[in-house]
């Protein structure tokens, strides 16, 4: 991360509601302890942002899989799956994929 | 990140942001294998201990073997079909 994109606005807006609270308790040494911590946060941030999207799929995956389940496997689990039973799995999460769109527009109308 | 872990004053840290970042996954991960074995338990439950007895038959173990099996690979496939869009 380069010092110069530390003045870039959508940075500047990530870390504003931290910023009263962090801040208050440094000594401001020219700006650098300040700009020190800013940087850490920012990394601290992205991680967890990017667990929380990592959380998700993996809970819309286990959802998915659980209903899925119920409508494709109909009978006693066999040794492999028959070619119907995993083409009903794929294609049944990609149509739970498309309702959730067609649920969102009509949500959006 | 490193950096930031250890005061330079020398004294041992109370936390690090490293080891909470550790311990986040690690309870994250305990959180989604207790989740999915308790699917497990259901789905085979129902698919194939349809009417209790006194023990566990040869046939029901061994659909219990299968649908576990099984379940694992249909997860696979869920995870494909989300992100291998045809």
């Amino acid at each position: 991360m380069d010092p110069s994109s530390m003045n870039s606005p959508e940075l500047q807006n990530l870390l504003a509601p931290y910023d009263s609270w962090i801040l208050g308790k440094l000594l401001d040494a020219g700006g650098k302890v300040a700009t020190s911590v800013k940087l850490y946060l920012t990394s601290v941030i992205e991680y967890f942002q990017q667990e929380k999207q990592k959380a998700m799929i993996s809970e819309m995956i286990s959802k998915l899989t659980s209903a899925c389940w119920d409508k494709c496997i109909t009978g006693s689990p066999g040794s492999k799956f028959s070619s119907s039973e995993a083409n009903c799995l794929t294609n049944c999460a990609q149509r739970y994929m498309d309702m959730s769109l067609i649920i969102m527009k009509r949500l959006q109308q | 990140m490193d950096s930031f872990s250890s005061p330079s004053s020398g004294s041992s840290p109370k936390f690090s942001t490293d080891d909470i970042m550790s311990q986040l996954r690690t309870q994250l991960e305990q959180a989604y294998a207790e989740e999915f074995l308790e699917t497990v338990r259901g789905k085979c439950f129902d698919k194939c201990i349809t009417k209790p007895g006194s023990s566990l038959s040869g046939s029901e173990s061994s659909c219990i073997s299968r649908c576990v099996d099984r379940y694992i690979e249909a997860t696979g496939i869920i995870g494909k079909a989300l992100f291998n869009q045809r």
